[in-house]
């Protein structure tokens, strides 16, 4: 099916049509505030910033070569207690979005008040690749920008396997891939499709070129994701696998606390619940021959895995974080494929329906049952 | 290793295995001594967790036991917990845990005879896999 959407001239560059939009935004009233992506004063990294006027507008870089706060934990601090009564319109990668879209569905972001825009992500380059040599950085991000390189090696690992790069359930989205001078805004949404009329913006262009170029990349990165993850299997399946490769793990739960999907107050791993006592560890150690520390290494990814595995939107955050390089995103990915397989359900990719652990039907998960008959005792009456 | 015997955690719902469970023993009726019983409100609490954790501890196999589906004391809470399930199995085959070391089976109050029999079985199979090493080291 083809889309109407808005043309949009990219001669001054992507970033300057995106700060056009939002001062536009602003000016006829169709949000109050947004939150745009601002380098710090050091130049080393970037910060979210809530702002309303559009000198501070061009200040910012909507489309930031890095990712050092994931999005969707701006707008989780945001609305943490709720929205207020402002509208806020914010533009973020297409992973960012799509946490958003999970945390809403986990009631811990209310989007109700907040306009979501999204682009062709081209990728972030590593925070710690970035922050030694920002500038540098910064060039390869706007030629890859600029040539429209979707498949750039400076970018995180888990970018170049990222089949959602244009695709989120953002209100609205900038899709430039694939074309020649021009990009295209369209709408997904009510919310986007009335903002685009209070602005005047008339949807004329034809979606199907951005369209089919977004389809040939997807391709290869399904096929480059397919390649990882046959490459990461050896190292992580098998729990002496993940031992050796969980071994460096410093146990500083970086990984837990800069992923937006992790959001309980408390973790249990981090909570007095899971400690030891002395003498517990003491028999432990004796029994097998000797312990590691810190404790529950495994059983921490484990635990993720069972609880947010559900919800990863393979934003390459936890593995950007480790300070001991564990390539922590790609297993978490890896897994993510495998769990949410089981519901058919791909993270935030749309904007309505429930997380899989929310919903059920009566009928369904017929390979578990299956294994409840397989567990039954002969002769059983039972279904 | 002839002498070895299965210790299986059996987490069992509260308003209908384990009064099936009260049942096969006020019937006196005959199960193998290897499971260790915890009683939980409903099949639907049983958070991943608990059953990584069991693993971790040494158990060598777990047991869920809820209510028939449709019979859910809370209505729906044993969907849920079919769900969770349905998480657990693949992060088994990925650690590289027997998926068969885990047992889901519903099992209803009245059901005496039927608890006796789903222990039994679930014994006989954890004893084919023999006990846990993986776990079991320094996790
Ligand atoms: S586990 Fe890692 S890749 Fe997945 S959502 Fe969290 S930070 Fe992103
Ligand atoms: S960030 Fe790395 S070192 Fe820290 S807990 Fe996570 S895996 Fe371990």
């Amino acid at each position: 099916m083809t889309k109407k959407g808005v043309k949009i001239s990219l001669e001054k560059g992507l970033q300057n049509q995106i700060r056009d939009f939002f001062k536009k935004g602003l000016e006829k009233g169709v949000f109050d505030a947004v939150i745009l992506p601002v380098r710090v004063p050091g130049k080393d990294s970037y910060a979210w910033i809530l702002m309303n006027n559009a000198k501070l507008i061009d200040q910012a870089n909507p489309v930031p070569p890095v990712m050092p706060v994931q999005g969707a934990k701006a707008l989780k601090a945001l609305t943490r207690k709720g929205n207020g009564i402002i509208n806020v319109a914010t533009i973020m990668r297409s992973c960012e979005i799509r946490a958003a879209i999970e945390l809403s569905k986990l009631n811990q972001v209310n989007l109700e008040k907040i306009t979501l825009v999204s682009y062709d992500c081209p990728g972030a380059v590593p925070m710690k690749g970035y922050n030694r040599i920002p500038e540098e950085m910064e060039k390869s991000f706007q030629n890859a920008l600029a040539g429209k390189d979707f498949a750039n090696d400076k970018m995180k690992e888990v970018c170049g396997i990222c089949v959602d790069f244009a695709n989120s359930p953002a209100d609205l989205h900038f899709g430039f891939a694939g074309m020649e001078n021009d990009g295209i805004l369209f709408s997904n949404s009510d919310k986007g499709t009335a903002i685009l009329d209070t602005l005047k913006m008339k949807c004329s262009e034809d979606d199907s070129q951005w369209k089919n170029s977004v389809n040939i990349i997807k391709e290869q990165k399904s096929k480059n994701r397919i390649e990882v993850y046959k490459s990461i299997q050896p190292e992580v399946e098998g729990l002496d696998n993940l031992q050796t490769t969980f071994a460096k793990c410093i146990g500083c739960h970086n990984c837990q606390s800069v992923c937006p999907i992790c959001y309980c107050r408390q973790c249990y791993f981090d909570s007095s619940a899971s400690k030891q006592t002395a003498d517990y560890l003491q028999d432990k150690a004796k029994n097998r021959g000797g312990i590691g520390f810190p404790r529950d290494k495994i059983m921490f990814q484990v635990g993720r895995m069972a609880h947010m595995s559900l919800s990863c939107v393979s934003c390459g955050q936890c593995m950007d974080a480790c300070p001991v390089d564990i390539p922590v995103a790609k297993i978490f990915s890896y897994v993510a494929a495998k769990t949410q397989d089981t519901f058919e359900y791909h993270a935030g990719t749309t904007a309505d329906g429930a997380v899989p652990l929310k919903v059920y039907k009566q009928d369904e998960l017929n390979k578990i049952h299956e294994l409840i008959k397989n567990a039954e005792p002969q002769g059983s009456q039972h279904e | 290793m002839s002498d070895w015997q299965p210790k299986i955690l059996a987490i069992l719902c509260n308003w209908c295995s384990y009064a099936g469970a009260d049942l096969a023993g006020v019937s006196r009726l005959q199960y193998p001594p290897n499971i260790r019983v915890v009683r939980i409100p409903c099949s639907g609490r049983v958070d991943p967790l608990f059953i990584m954790k069991a693993f971790q501890t040494g158990y060598d196999g777990v047991l869920v036991s809820g209510c028939h589906p449709g019979d859910c004391h809370y209505l729906s809470g044993n969907y849920f917990a079919r769900r969770k399930f349905a998480v657990i199995k693949p992060l088994m085959e990925f650690i590289g845990l027997e998926p068969d070391r885990l047992q889901f089976s519903w099992v209803s109050a009245g059901e005496g005879e039927r608890f006796s029999e789903v222990v039994t079985k679930v014994t006989k199979d954890i004893q084919k896999i023999g006990p846990i090493t993986k776990m079991v080291k320094g996790v």
